[in-house]
């Protein structure tokens, strides 16, 4: 079809060409400025030659573009979630016939199938499911509290640079600073109460997303601010309809940081910090485990801890963060 | 030739900071409807002219006239915003404008289908083509409905043959809307191949060094002999402008 298009338009060409050259020796008058014979000029313009460059405009726009290409479901799951799975279920299979074969003390190295019962016992006893809902309903809150007090800060330094030179570094550096740094203070102000997690979580996870809000607007191509501008954006409107926007790849990238940052702090807040009222975490079932010396115990929290990370991750952040990325057409990988 | 000035500039200079004098006394004077091309070597100051034209830039000395309304602007890079269709984003620009939300809609496709481009309404910008985004980015510049347009090296991007196809339709919107265009280029062809008049600028400090009138501007095409041969006579004195740089 596009091939025809061109083709069609090499034989018509010449004659064409003829045409014009000779109306335009006809009427030497013609003169564009003057405005009744333009709109004339423009009327005999759009009928014939438009409905040409029409076709020929559609032709090549059909051969410089990809047609979509849907994504093949079987095709993801072979070459991303297939490889973990089977990775994981050889390294519990090795696990496992190491122990039949060296049989060693079960207290130092129990079985997969010991952890599996640890995790089944810990269900039946309702302590796993106390602890999870716990644990998961301190993170959640405490990173939405990140979240909340974070992006206004975030934006704040990301337009107003002398503020963020003078705390931008700072920030950076609580960045690097482990969260269970601040348990200690945080039991001395708090005592052993949810305010000393919270405040443990949000310092954990308000850098993270201060800094991605700020690369992210840092990272916004000046020519789509001179744009709005000649739009005739004002500073609120091209922060809104502009900056903001342009900036989300950032901010997605730091709300996903912050949750890993959360999670992790409420761990090491919940291991080091158990007593007074602060509520039965997996944190708390963890150094509950290595009191009793249960290694079986130990492990299957673990275990809980990295799968509930995992998930939040593989069904929150992940499809949010490839929808972004994909309707700007920044994903590799050719899917469209 | 007739018409008001819808453009006007009086003996214009431009420095940025304390460096060298870039644009030094330029006078031009550009009538309503005019489609003026802006031709000159890299460099020489012809996007910083544009820039002063569009009121992104304040000018040392000297004074631009233009109409009340302003100018749309639209660049060598399309700068569409990557997460909008490109509906979305020829929308943004009625937004912007103050184009109640009922309106906009229609306005955005009635645009797009201006450049041939009703079909890709529902497209982001990494869906399109370089030359369809450009034709996007002539909608969006379009729906700004300034009188005057100001184009930065617009198709430089471009390969020749959708480039080729991109002059015939700036033409025919050109012709269709009335605009004032300054359509800026370092492309000889490309300004003998489009404007009703040519300005070459010198490099060092940009000046006007020269300019030509077109008498008779429909049916040309890249390879007619008349482009050809006003191409010749303007490179000949572009030659002649670098040459006097080597002494
Ligand atoms: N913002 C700026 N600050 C300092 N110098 C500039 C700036 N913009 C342009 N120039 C200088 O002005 C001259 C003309 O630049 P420009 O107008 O971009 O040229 P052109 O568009 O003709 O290639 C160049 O020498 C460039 O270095
Ligand atoms: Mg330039």
């Amino acid at each position: 079809m596009p091939h025809d298009d061109i083709a069609g338009r090499g034989t018509q060409d010449p004659t064409a060409g003829r045409v014009a050259t000779k109306e335009r020796t006809e009427t030497p008058a013609a003169d564009p400025a003057s405005s009744g014979l333009d709109t004339l000029a423009g009327a005999r313009y759009s009928t014939n030659e438009a409905d040409d460059l029409r076709s020929l405009e559609a032709g090549l726009d059909r051969l410089q573009t990809d047609d979509a290409r849907g994504t093949n479901a079987w095709r993801t799951f072979t070459t991303s979630v297939l490889p973990p799975i089977i990775f994981v279920v050889v390294l519990i299979a090795a696990w496992q016939v190491y122990v039949w074969i060296v049989q060693p003390r079960p207290d130092i190295v129990p079985s997969p199938i010991s952890v599996v019962t640890a995790i089944s016992d810990a269900w039946q006893s309702d302590r796993l499911q106390t602890a999870v809902l716990t644990s998961l309903e301190r993170g959640v809150f405490g990173f939405l509290i990140a979240v909340v007090v974070g992006t206004p800060l975030g934006l704040l330094l990301a337009e107003v640079k002398p503020l963020r030179r003078a705390i931008g570094p700072i920030i950076s550096g609580l960045q690097v600073l482990p969260s269970v740094a601040w348990v200690p203070a945080a039991i001395l102000w708090f005592g052993l109460t949810d305010a000393t997690v919270y405040f443990v979580v949000l310092m954990g996870a308000t850098p993270s997303i201060i800094n991605g809000l700020i690369s992210g607007v840092e990272q916004v191509p000046p020519q789509l601010r001179r744009v709005g501008t000649v739009l005739g954006a004002g500073p609120a409107r091209l922060a809104t309809l502009v900056v903001l926007p342009a900036a989300l790849p950032g901010y997605v990238a730091g709300l996903k940081q912050g949750w890993a940052f959360s999670w992790r702090s409420l761990m090491a807040a919940e291991i080091i910090a158990t007593g007074g009222t602060i509520g039965f975490g997996l944190g708390s079932m963890l150094d509950q485990s290595r009191e009793l010396a249960d290694l079986a115990g130990v492990l299957a929290t673990i275990l809980v801890i990295l799968a509930i990370g995992i998930l939040i991750e593989l069904v929150f952040f992940a499809p949010l963060e490839r929808r972004m990325l994909r309707r700007r057409g920044l994903l590799q990988g050719g899917t469209k | 030739m007739s018409g008001q000035a819808a453009i006007r500039i009086e003996q214009l200079g431009k420095r940025f900071g304390a460096g060298p004098l870039v644009l030094d006394d330029v006078n031009l004077s550009i009538e309503s409807g005019e489609f003026v091309c802006l031709l000159g070597a890299s460099g020489c100051g012809k996007s910083t002219l544009l820039n002063l034209i569009a009121g992104l830039d304040r000018p040392t000395t000297g004074a631009i006239d233009v109409p009340a309304e302003g100018a749309a602007v639209m660049f060598q890079e399309s700068a569409l915003m990557p997460w909008l269709t490109a509906r979305q984003n020829v929308e943004l620009a009625l937004r912007l404008r103050g184009v109640a939300r009922t309106a906009r809609r229609a306005e955005a496709l009635e645009l797009l289908d201006t450049v041939n481009l009703a079909d890709a309404a529902e497209k982001r910008p990494h869906e399109l083509s370089g030359g369809m985004r450009q034709r996007v980015a002539l909608a969006r510049a379009l729906a700004q409905d300034r009188p005057v347009l100001l184009m930065d090296e617009p198709f430089a991007a471009l390969d020749a043959i959708t480039r080729d196809l991109l002059h015939e339709e700036l033409e025919r919107v050109w012709r269709r809307t009335g605009r004032t265009i300054v359509f800026v280029t370092h492309n000889v062809r490309e300004a003998a191949r489009l404007g009703q008049r040519v300005v070459l600028l010198s490099s060092r400090p940009g000046r006007v060094a020269g300019e030509w009138r077109i008498a008779e501007t429909s049916g040309r095409r890249i390879e007619s002999p008349e482009v050809a041969a006003l191409s010749i006579e303007i490179t000949e004195q572009l030659r002649k402008e670098i040459r006097r740089n080597a002494a």
